[in-house]
């Protein structure tokens, strides 16, 4: 079962500065991270990944997730704000409406590229990895998690 | 593994048996067999929700369907992984899956359970336009979700001695073709180019385009007007591009080396495919009396050894009806017996550079086979997963004939991964 994107994460999609990283887990369990990957959000608000290249290490370990019940991991990150987002691939658009809308637009913008896929992906867990929330989670939830001198007199 | 016993099987595995023996093996891809195993019938639902103007509908083919009918229906189906299923419209008494609507999307059911769901085809557009000879564009090339096949003849000359492959109804199918619905039997290659043309208009649309026709046996050597007939066909598609090669697919007869040498030097064409149908000399003496009374089994073989120097290691395959080995009387008694022996002469042509594909046998009402039945799911997984294995093991690509470029081989549909 899905979750729904926040508005911090629509934000952060949205907005041109923010680092987008997409890992992925090869068959042997080696994880394969890729940074500035092209991400956009669909109509039934899950996430849609330009994948370029048919045979990149991305595109085959996608392949495997949605074949054999895979997750992917999605980092994002700008201003102080950080997130990381658990999702399922659920569809491959290697060809219909949308196929030919990414590839006809990326064409459009950066002139003579490909486009191998677009891999929509299911966010199934959001958790804020951003500083605050995470010191404040350890403050209130894990009080053992601390050096001494940290409340030292 | 079932064994075949008077033209049936016993101990047969469902999907969800299969999926659960062997975990390794994508559930999608051993559907996709399923369904191209057992046919799909398209419930009224279904039909009432197709869009004629962005779904595809069957258009001119080289083979017949199971049913025997060229009716106005859906061409095929794609899964949410990008996998293609070819599969014919099968008569509900014959067991298919049932292509239905749940919650307004097309899905497939099985005896009343939901499966997957499914998209239908969608319809390029070059589809609702003709030649300016008069003729739909759609009768010269039919589209696949990326790729343009193009039948520029589509009568074998085995047929006209009566030694026409077993499991092929070809002259059966075009004949039906050409009084229903007036599909040209041979081609132009002006229309050919002109279709080509715009198809490629649609940007996105199409990543390769594959040539095939039945074999034509006159020339000064044997083959040499079907290679005549390819050279043209070839340039004329060339026309359309920039590069002198282009993706491209030739499944013909099984050409010597001066042939191809002609073919590669003359044309486009980036890959070569000649096919054994199956992998046993003697069952192939049996199944394609034509082939091997003109060329016989181990020349057809060498052949395509010998066409790995021209077109190079991984561009260049053969292809098996798979399960038409095991037909009856003369065919292998055992899936386990059939499934060994074709991953030896597998092996023996993946050493080589040759790639092994297969496709799942249909038996259709046309052909000589008419009245058998294809093999079990089990025995599909399992030749799957061995022709893809090989091609691990000799680091052979086949990126000219893989999901996207054919989407016919539940084989090299697992060499995605590679
Ligand atoms: S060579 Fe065999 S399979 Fe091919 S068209 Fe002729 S009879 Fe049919």
């Amino acid at each position: 079962m899905g979750t729904a994107l926040t508005k911090e994460i629509v934000g952060l999609l949205t907005d041109s500065r923010t680092s987008k990283v997409l890992a992925t887990v090869d068959e042997k369990g080696f994880p394969h991270a890729v940074a500035g990957v092209p991400l956009h959000i669909g109509e039934q608000g899950n996430l849609l990944y330009l994948e370029y290249f048919e045979s990149s290490a991305t595109n085959k370990n996608l392949t495997r997730s949605i074949w054999f019940d895979g997750v992917v991991a999605i980092a994002l990150s700008n201003a102080g704000q950080s997130f990381q987002i658990k999702g399922r691939p659920i569809k491959n658009h290697i060809t219909g409406p949308l196929f030919l809308k990414f590839y006809q637009e990326i064409r459009s913008i950066q002139g003579d590229v490909n486009l191998a896929s677009v891999w929509e992906i299911e966010p199934v867990e959001i958790i804020d990895e951003g500083q605050d929330a995470r010191r404040e989670y350890e403050h209130t939830k894990r009080p053992f998690f601390t050096h001494l001198d940290r409340i030292a007199r | 593994m079932a064994r075949h016993q008077g033209n049936k099987t016993n101990s047969e595995l469902s999907l969800a048996e299969i999926v659960a023996k062997y975990p390794d093996f994508p559930r999608l891809i051993a559907l996709k067999i399923d369904v191209q195993r057992r046919g799909v019938h398209y419930t009224e639902r279904a039909l009432a929700a197709v869009d004629y103007s962005i779904h595809q509908m069957r258009s001119p083919y080289l083979f017949g369907s199971r049913d025997g009918q060229i009716k106005d229906l859906p061409e095929s189906l794609l899964l949410r992984d990008g996998t293609t299923i070819l599969t014919d419209p099968t008569p509900p008494d014959q067991n298919p899956y049932h292509v239905d609507l749940v919650d307004g999307t097309f899905a497939l059911i099985d005896n009343g359970q939901f499966v997957e769901f499914t998209d239908l085809w969608p319809k390029p557009l070059y589809y609702d336009k003709k030649t300016s000879t008069g003729i739909p564009m759609s009768h010269i090339a039919s589209a696949r979700p990326q790729r343009l096949n193009v039948f520029q003849s589509s009568y074998c000359h085995f047929w006209a001695e009566d030694q026409g492959c077993k499991f092929c109804d070809i002259v059966t199918h075009t004949k039906q073709q050409k009084s229903e619905k007036g599909v040209p039997t041979r081609l132009k290659p002006s229309d050919i180019s002109e279709t080509i043309k715009e198809a490629v208009k649609e940007s996105g649309r199409f990543t390769n385009i594959c040539l095939t026709s039945g074999s034509v046996l006159k020339g000064k050597e044997l083959f040499d007007q079907e290679v005549d007939f390819y050279i043209e066909t070839l340039q004329a598609i060339g026309e359309n591009f920039t590069t002198k090669k282009f993706p491209s697919q030739l499944i013909s007869s099984s050409f010597n080396e001066k042939q191809l040498a002609r073919l590669y030097e003359n044309t486009g064409l980036m890959s070569y495919t000649s096919d054994l149908e199956v992998l046993n000399e003697e069952v192939f003496n049996w199944v394609c009396p034509g082939k091997a009374s003109k060329l016989g089994y181990q020349e057809w073989k060498n052949r395509l050894v010998r066409a790995v120097d021209i077109f190079g290691r991984g561009n260049v395959g053969t292809g098996l009806v798979s399960g038409s080995e095991l037909a009856l009387p003369h065919g292998f008694k055992s899936e386990n017996d059939a499934l060994k022996a074709t991953l030896e002469e597998a092996e023996y042509l993946a050493e080589r550079g040759v790639t092994t594909v297969y496709i799942v046998w249909v038996p259709r009402p046309g052909s000589y086979f008419h009245d058998q039945q294809n093999a079990s799911l089990e025995y599909y997984v399992q030749k799957a997963q061995g022709l893809h294995n090989l091609r691990v093991k000799y680091n052979l690509g086949v990126d000219f004939d893989d999901y996207r470029r054919c989407g016919n081989h539940p084989d090299s549909d697992l060499s995605r991964l590679l």
